[in-house]
């Protein structure tokens, strides 16, 4: 680890720095002696940034930013995360099976790909939560774990067409490559030749998108949480966008610092995600 | 002398949208055991497809495949996909034209060389890396260990071929194939290339197709030679016999395209006039007909039978060199 941080330029490890921060918050959020996230505080609302108490300020309600931040940070990164690698791993497993059959059998998958791909997500996570995980009567509670679950599926379901195709091209260019056929030729199980020849091959492009596809999946939790059908508790960055939409005018900082949160994040994904790609494709040789 | 590989009447075509594309027509040929039999004609010739073919490597759902390969006793064209499989490797292996594409790019050498032995032979990790190191210093590789861990872009060309035939060996195959194997390497290369794998093909006492558009290397390093045109067989002799005795004006015109130390500088040099008949929709006749001095009426009317000249020695010619018939200049 500190050897991979050493090749690093500046860019990539302030994005590392930022990604292990974000984490940091996740895993213990709660331990940081903040103020609660859920409580006002009625002598100080929508002060800016750099206030006694509050350091990035409060919303209008009085709420504390950095607490909602940090504490947001661990529903935010779990969601993307789970999601990205759940449907990053089915996505590859079927666009690989695809390309490497060839056949009818791609013939469906892609298909089905391109079907998925032509469903808005938004739409298709509207339609998921609010048929799976809500209530008619507004009056009863919906169980936030359910409702998580369900977020979680429908952004994977987001996912997997995306990374499926990712998968499936590079597979089509290196599985028609010679030395698949040579390893063909000395009696390789087809398991084989996909785990040890076109697995290493696909990786690196699959790594790529997928940091990409965290961005993605953030800024769609956000979008979820905006057009309320987000997270129940509204401890997430995006339940935070959301919320405080109205009071732009009277607490900016409400907005743009989630926001920037969110941003930078994002960027950091991709960074590390480029970075990653470079590092592990030795093709590209350092002579 | 038992026979290792036996093909007959083996054709091999592809469905394209403008019909069926004939790569290989009925080809029939034996591989003795212990010997080199090496295959000839220029690109586009069928050469690779026929080899391919032959050990039951291409696929594809546009793939028309017939006729039979006798391997070792068993026969390859009626088993499955899974029996022939198991032939790869212990039985039959190959290496391929361009060592640049054939080696898996993200994987070291050492694991590239170590899968057949694992996976083939079941070693275990410790013992395949032995091996490997082994095979590695069989084709005269220099500190086989610190290879072990490179990858292939650190390698040169011939050093890349040397580790494509160290895992073509790795599995102690009975008939090796050889696909132009240095083609895509530097001249000064080719022959040490050449020479290792003679060695090693008399030392491991393996069979070996030997393909190659070169007939310079043909005769040095084999005992069988079959010259392909368009798909056929229009050749095939005895490496000695078909040097002292040509038949076909085909075989000729190849001998006659290597360029010659004793040619006058500047001199152009010869090269075999037109294309290839096209495999798609092929004339009647003779497919060199086109292309050849010697054609007279009847080559162009009637597709010429193989000839059995004796000794061994097939040619598929209705005026073969040496003919006395009155021939146009």
């Amino acid at each position: 680890m500190v050897k991979l941080f050493r090749e690093m330029k500046i860019s990539s490890r302030v994005s590392a720095f930022w990604l292990c921060l974000m984490a940091l918050f996740a895993v213990v959020g709660h331990w940081i002696p903040l103020p609660d996230p859920r409580e006002f505080d009625i002598d100080a609302s929508a002060v800016g940034p750099f206030s006694p108490g509050h350091i990035l300020g409060t919303d209008a309600g009085g709420y504390d930013l950095l607490s909602n931040i940090v504490n947001g940070a661990r529903t935010s990164l779990l969601i993307s995360i789970v999601s990205v690698g759940l449907g990053g791993f089915i996505g590859s497993v079927l666009g690989i099976l695809a390309a490497y059959r060839r056949g009818r059998l791609d013939y469906i998958i892609n298909t089905t790909f391109n079907i998925m791909l032509s469903i808005p997500n938004l739409v298709l996570g509207l339609a998921l939560v609010a048929v799976l995980a809500n209530n008619a009567d507004p009056a009863i509670p919906v169980n936030p774990n359910r409702r998580m679950f369900v977020i979680i599926v429908s952004l994977t379901i987001v996912i997997i067409p995306i990374l499926g195709r990712i998968a499936r091209g590079a597979t089509l260019t290196w599985s028609n490559r010679e030395f698949v056929v040579a390893a063909r030729s000395m009696g390789m199980k087809d398991l084989n030749i996909v785990l040890r020849h076109i697995v290493p091959n696909v990786l690196p492009a699959i790594y790529a998108v997928g940091f990409l596809a965290v961005g993605v999946v953030i800024v769609a939790e956000g979008a979820l949480s905006l057009l309320g059908v987000g997270i129940v508790d509204g401890l997430s960055w995006g339940a935070m966008i959301a919320r405080v939409a109205g009071e732009f005018e009277y607490a900016p900082q409400s907005m743009y610092v989630p926001v920037l949160v969110l941003a930078l994040t994002v960027i950091a994904c991709n960074q590390i995600g480029d970075f990653l790609r470079g590092r592990l494709d030795v093709r590209e040789g350092k002579i | 002398m038992n026979t290792l590989l036996s093909i007959r009447d083996l054709e091999v075509g592809f469905e394209t949208p403008r019909g069926l594309l004939k790569a290989v027509r009925g080809v029939s040929l034996d591989i003795p055991a212990g010997q080199s039999v090496g295959i000839v004609g220029e690109s586009g010739s069928g050469k690779t497809v026929m080899s391919r073919a032959a050990m039951g490597l291409l696929s594809g759902s546009n793939l028309r495949r017939s006729g039979q390969v006798v391997f070792d006793g068993k026969e390859l064209t009626a088993m499955s996909p899974r029996e022939v499989r198991d032939q790869f490797g212990t039985g039959m292996a190959m290496i391929f034209q361009d060592p640049m594409t054939a080696l898996n790019p993200v994987r070291r050498i050492g694991s590239q060389l170590a899968e057949g032995p694992r996976i083939r032979l079941g070693m275990d990790k410790k013992a395949a890396l032995k091996r490997s190191a082994e095979l590695l210093s069989l084709v005269r590789i220099p500190d086989p260990e610190a290879m072990l861990r490179k990858f292939p872009y650190q390698l040169s060309g011939g050093m890349r071929q040397r580790v494509m035939i160290a895992i073509a060996i790795s599995c102690n195959p009975e008939l090796l194939f050889a696909d132009e194997p240095t083609t895509a390497l530097d001249v000064t290369v080719q022959a040490q290339i050449l020479q290792l794998l003679s060695e090693l093909r008399r030392d491991l006492k393996m069979s070996m197709v030997l393909v190659t558009h070169d007939l310079g290397v043909v005769a040095n390093h084999t005992d069988f030679v079959a010259v392909m045109y368009a798909g056929e067989i229009v050749e095939q002799a005895p490496t000695a016999e078909l040097f002292a005795n040509m038949k076909m004006p085909y075989t000729k015109a190849l001998l006659d395209s290597i360029p010659n130390i004793e040619m006058k500088s500047g001199a152009r040099l010869k090269v075999i006039e037109g294309r290839l008949p096209n495999p798609v929709d092929r004339p009647k006749g003779c497919g060199f007909v086109t292309r050849c001095s010697y054609a007279q009426q009847k080559c162009h009317d009637e597709h010429p039978p193989l000839v059995d000249a004796g000794s061994g020695h097939l040619y598929r010619c209705w005026y073969p060199l040496g003919h006395t018939i009155a021939r146009k200049p």
